[in-house]
């Protein structure tokens, strides 16, 4: 039997674009440990074991490896390192790779420190850059940005599913409402307002049916989460440890058109789960971390999810991935508010992307964090209120996301 | 002492080309400067310091197997590659067949017809650095003849909110001269006979959606 993999603590810096008062990289790597070490005083840094890092562009960070430089800072040298990197799914690959070091036996203690830089370039050069992640030769110069992909395939999505712009708006407010409660967060920290479904419908257009509002936020922020075995957390935080009980990772097409006839399509994701406009990549991944966990119904064994709502019309495509809603209650999912802080599965209790913000390599760790913090009963701590609290959660769905669904991973997290 | 010499003809995988024909669309102003620190601001308490770094990098993007779709762009043709053992045909291209079964297959290149089928659409209001003054853009992903995927690209010639799914598209290339051998050299439009159906609830939603966009589009210099 592989070990089991558990979370002892972890934090972020605020998340922001522009200054944040932690601007370098090292200094808010190093930040985010010593709060860690606040929540879990015996935590000492001579007992990491290995370091990996998730870092995303290059383009943002204008170094290469800078890994080395935090690495350094850090005063681990000597200590064995590596950086992973898979787009916008780069914190949930590094967060996986981190769990396997620990299965393996072969590392107790792995920290994983992740960052962005957004904010070295102006948005729209930003948005270019991230759009350097689809295939250039084909794609870039005829929509150049993310959004426009991801619109296309919602567009489809929500005919097919019958789900409106207002259903997928209230998304868009509900994400950025529960930032309002959280110190750390970007929307938090800028706009710093509640909204409604209808801002979100009268924000400008991006690409038809996504807005201004239904898009996450571009940012400059770190994480930092310490994975670890079961022995080793009990001996740091035996009251507040975490287990990951299950973890998927699957892929799927860096183009989004060519998912319309992939030949080994079934034979991966199953029967029944065709066409360009799902994440088949996260249904498969689910699968996976279903199983590891046991779990049968995850709309009634999951307490809540932190989950990567790139764009609020992503967010709602997830939630059929998870096998939350389908075809044919998705719209009415949507309708009862199911994924509001009163809805029966929380989503985003932490604001998500489009309201903590989405600095890549940081993203996926962000959503851990907040996942751990939810069932380690640190809400009160972190947040400003119990708004945000999901009471007595008992199990946690972190989701990472790529490309236009190219690489996903899903984690289920349990209290101890 | 002295090295020996090797007479036996080095292994080659591919005869090495030799480019003839050689164009550069390069816009005025751009300059390989490679990295330079080109200036800094400190705030006004002197805490904070932020230095300008500035990178212009020319890349060479080698086709190589690839090449005939791009070259056929230049010459007014959408080359797709067919699999001899599937029979699956694509564009955008894939040089060997990704079906298990074919067990990575080379490929042979077909001509496709100048006529696609759109599969999804979108409208939109806002882009990257370089696209903002064509906005807002109809870009649609489309079926071309038989291939088995979907390709994105522009459609034009009709009025955004008039775009739908399944409708028919002839395949527009740009004049010769204007050509670069890249995807936008090719844009899609409404068959000839396509007629856009009755205005509804959504057309006129996307109507007050992307007008502020052709207002803000006027303002850009």
């Amino acid at each position: 039997m592989p070990r089991k993999v558990c979370i002892v603590g972890g934090a972020t810096t605020p998340f922001d674009y522009g200054p944040t008062g932690f601007e370098s990289i090292e200094g808010g790597a190093a930040e985010c440990i010593k709060e860690t070490q606040k929540d879990i005083p015996d935590f000492s840094m001579r007992d990491l074991d290995l370091m990996i890092y998730s870092h995303f562009s290059v383009h943002f960070g204008h170094q290469l490896c800078s890994e080395w430089i935090i690495h350094d800072h850090l005063g681990l040298v000597g200590v064995p390192h590596y950086r992973v990197e898979n787009g916008g799914n780069t914190g949930g690959s590094a967060l996986y790779a981190a769990s396997l070091a620990v299965m393996s036996g072969h590392h107790d203690a792995v920290g994983v420190v992740g960052w962005e830089t957004m904010d070295s370039v102006s948005q729209s050069q930003g948005s270019e850059f991230i759009a350097l992640a689809s295939d250039i030769r084909y794609e870039l110069l005829v929509g150049g940005i993310y959004p426009i992909y991801y619109a296309a395939m919602a567009n489809k999505w929500m005919k097919d599913n019958n789900v409106s712009e207002e259903d997928v708006a209230t998304i868009g407010a509900k994400n950025r409402n529960n930032a309002m409660d959280n110190p750390k967060a970007q929307w938090y920290r800028n706009e710093h307002k509640y909204i409604t479904a209808d801002d979100v419908m009268n924000s400008r257009l991006i690409s038809y049916p996504i807005k201004k509002y239904d898009c996450c936020l571009m940012s400059r922020g770190v994480a930092f989460v310490l994975v670890c075995s079961e022995e080793y957390a009990k001996k740091i935080n035996p009251d507040g440890y975490v287990t990951i009980d299950g973890m998927g990772l699957s892929s799927c097409t860096i183009r989004a058109g060519d998912r319309l006839n992939f030949p080994g399509w079934t034979e991966r994701y199953g029967k029944g789960y065709p066409g360009m406009t799902e994440f088949g990549a996260c249904r498969n991944a689910a699968d996976q971390a279903y199983k590891m966990a046991g779990i049968k119904n995850p709309r009634k064994e999951i307490d809540f999810g932190e989950i990567h709502d790139a764009f609020s019309t992503s967010e709602a495509q997830i939630y059929k991935a998870l096998y939350l809603a389908d075809e044919n209650n998705i719209a009415q999912f949507l309708r009862d508010e199911s994924t509001h802080m009163h809805g029966e599965i929380p989503m985003n209790p932490g604001g998500g992307l489009m309201g903590y913000g989405h600095p890549v390599g940081a993203t996926g760790l962000m959503s851990t964090i907040e996942c751990f913090y939810q069932l380690s009963d640190m809400i009160p701590k972190k947040h400003l209120s119990r708004k945000t609290e999901v009471a007595d959660a008992e199990c946690g769905i972190v989701n990472s996301h790529a490309g236009t669904g190219t690489s996903i991973s899903n984690f289920i997290l349990r209290r101890c | 002492m002295g090295g020996e010499t090797i007479t036996r003809k080095k292994k080659k995988f591919a005869k090495e080309p030799n480019f003839t024909e050689k164009k550069t669309y390069r816009p005025e102003g751009v300059k390989e400067t490679g990295l330079a620190f080109i200036g800094h601001e400190i705030s006004e308490d002197g805490n904070t310091m932020n230095q300008f770094l500035h990178y212009d990098q020319l890349y060479t993007i080698r086709h190589g197997w690839n090449s005939k779709f791009f070259k056929g762009l230049l010459e007014g043709k959408i080359w797709g590659t067919k699999c001899p053992k599937c029979g699956d045909t694509w564009v955008p291209v894939r040089t060997h067949c990704w079906n298990l079964d074919c067990n990575l297959e080379k490929t042979e290149w077909v001509e496709m017809p100048l006529t696609a089928k759109v599969h999804t659409w979108t409208i939109a209001g806002w882009s990257g650095r370089s696209s903002l003054k064509r906005l807002p853009i109809v870009l649609v992903y489309a079926v071309i003849g038989d291939s088995k995927v979907a390709i994105a690209n522009e459609l034009h010639g009709i009025d955004s909110w008039d775009a739908e799914f399944g409708m028919p598209l002839k395949i527009v290339f740009k004049p010769k001269g204007e050509r670069s051998g890249i995807i936008t050299d090719f844009h899609f439009e409404p068959t000839n006979d396509w007629k856009p159906s009755p205005t509804n609830e959504e057309k006129e939603r996307i109507k007050q959606l992307v007008e502020p966009v052709y207002e803000w589009v006027k303002t850009l210099k």
